[in-house]
């Protein structure tokens, strides 16, 4: 079943121009997220010191900060977008005063939902999507955190720190 | 039948509606008058549900709901149509949402306004918007068309054809409920008259009536405003009066 999306934005909107700017919001929020990496080799290299020869060993006692503090905001633009979703929703419905009062044809129509369907679903999807990319992204930052931080430097108990944050 | 009964409505502390009740059978053309702010757009409005009232509307004994709304449509010089869109895409919206949409009347009224149909609403003049918004009430399919001043800002040749196209188009069944200020103009048009002011009812007569008795639209309006004719003269005496 194919999708019409003109249906589920407001009458008039160009809808391939909204979901543009969200494919740009979510690439912009991905790139910020790499932000991580930088924190990360900066924390793993302090974790060794380099002898004679180039050669490097981990420190006496060296423990990785945890992973909420490398994380820190990467996940922030795509919180963001979330919040930036609302602020569509609102336009959406503003929309139907713009020009004309078009609020008033869409009020009397025989479906209930169908200024709700169209005010709403681009924005929710929206709001979804990004926070399910900031959910995945922390749990990739996550597993690379771990396989690649030395055990003898991990503080146990990182997962829950994650929660906890929340 | 549209019934009206006893509704109110109040802005705050201002009334805009007092106690209205009308009845609207089908197949009446019926004008509504009143000055500016005496509660005819408030009386639409609460008919279409986009306001809480006191009181009961009901059409065909059933309160208006979804269910029964697509049995009326609106008319409205605010225009409540998508600026955006063209007119072929607000047929296709109608057709999609109002199943009794009536596609030979909509490309009939297309045609004889000469309106293009592929061009954005936005771009259309102003007495083309009053035009493309009346033609969409008359074409949703509706047993009871509102109209709200419908005609400000078109020519008087234009609304004398719309006038003209009315009356030859509408079915015996469809009922108008028109208002507007232009009573001279609707006078041979409507068949019936309902008069409001300060949000109550304060006539409500036949044309026939109006005929029998000699009085004229016009006089029968000012009659019941108790319109003073000496009050511009009083007033620009008193304005031009020497110091």
């Amino acid at each position: 079943m194919k999708i019409k999306m003109e249906r589920l934005v407001p009458a008039g909107i160009d809808y391939k121009r909204e979901l543009n700017w969200l494919r740009g919001g979510l690439i912009a929020a991905f790139i910020y997220s790499l932000g991580f990496f930088i924190r990360f080799m900066d924390r793993y290299g302090s974790l060794f010191r380099v002898l004679v020869g180039n050669k490097r060993v981990l420190n006496e006692n060296a423990v990785m900060p945890d992973y909420v503090d490398v994380l820190g905001d990467a996940i922030l633009l795509f919180l963001v977008l979330a919040l930036v979703m609302v602020a569509l929703m609102v336009y959406h419905y503003i929309y139907h005063f713009q020009g004309s009062k078009s609020i008033y044809l869409m009020r009397r129509l025989p479906d209930r939902w169908e200024l709700w369907r169209r005010c709403l679903t681009l924005p929710v999807m929206g709001a979804l999507t990004s926070l399910l990319a900031a959910a995945v992204i922390i749990i990739i930052y996550y597993g690379i955190y771990m396989l690649a931080t030395p055990k003898a430097c991990l503080s146990p108990g990182q997962w829950h720190k994650i929660w906890n944050v929340f | 039948m549209l019934e009206i009964k006893n509704v109110s409505k109040s802005y705050g502390t201002k009334t805009a509606l007092s106690k209205v009740d009308l009845c609207l059978p089908r197949g009446e053309i019926v004008g509504l008058f009143g000055e500016n702010g005496a509660g005819k757009t408030t009386l639409m409005k609460c008919i279409l549900g986009f306001l809480r009232y006191q009181g009961e509307i009901t059409l065909d004994g059933e309160p208006i709901t979804r269910k029964n709304i697509a049995r009326l449509s609106f008319a409205t010089s605010e225009h409540s149509f998508f600026p955006g869109l063209t007119p072929r895409a607000h047929k296709e919206f109608y057709e999609l949402h109002f199943p009794t949409f009536r596609q030979k009347r909509f490309n009939g009224l297309m045609d004889f306004f000469e309106l293009p149909m592929n061009k954005a609403l936005r771009h259309f003049s102003t007495g083309q918007k009053n035009q493309f918004e009346v033609i969409l009430a008359m074409s949703q399919g509706a047993d009871y068309i509102l109209m709200d001043e419908p005609f400000a800002g078109n020519d008087v040749f234009n609304r004398e054809d719309f006038y003209k196209v009315l009356l030859g188009i509408l079915d015996p069944t469809e009922t108008l409920l028109l208002s507007t200020h232009l009573l001279e103009e609707v006078e041979k048009f409507i068949g019936r008259a309902v008069l409001i002011r300060s949000g109550q009812l304060v006539g409500d007569v036949s044309m026939a009536e109006l005929e029998e008795s000699g009085k004229g639209l016009l006089g029968y309006v000012k009659e019941t405003y108790r319109y003073k004719a000496d009050r511009v003269s009083k007033a620009l005496d008193d304005l031009t009066e020497q110091e």
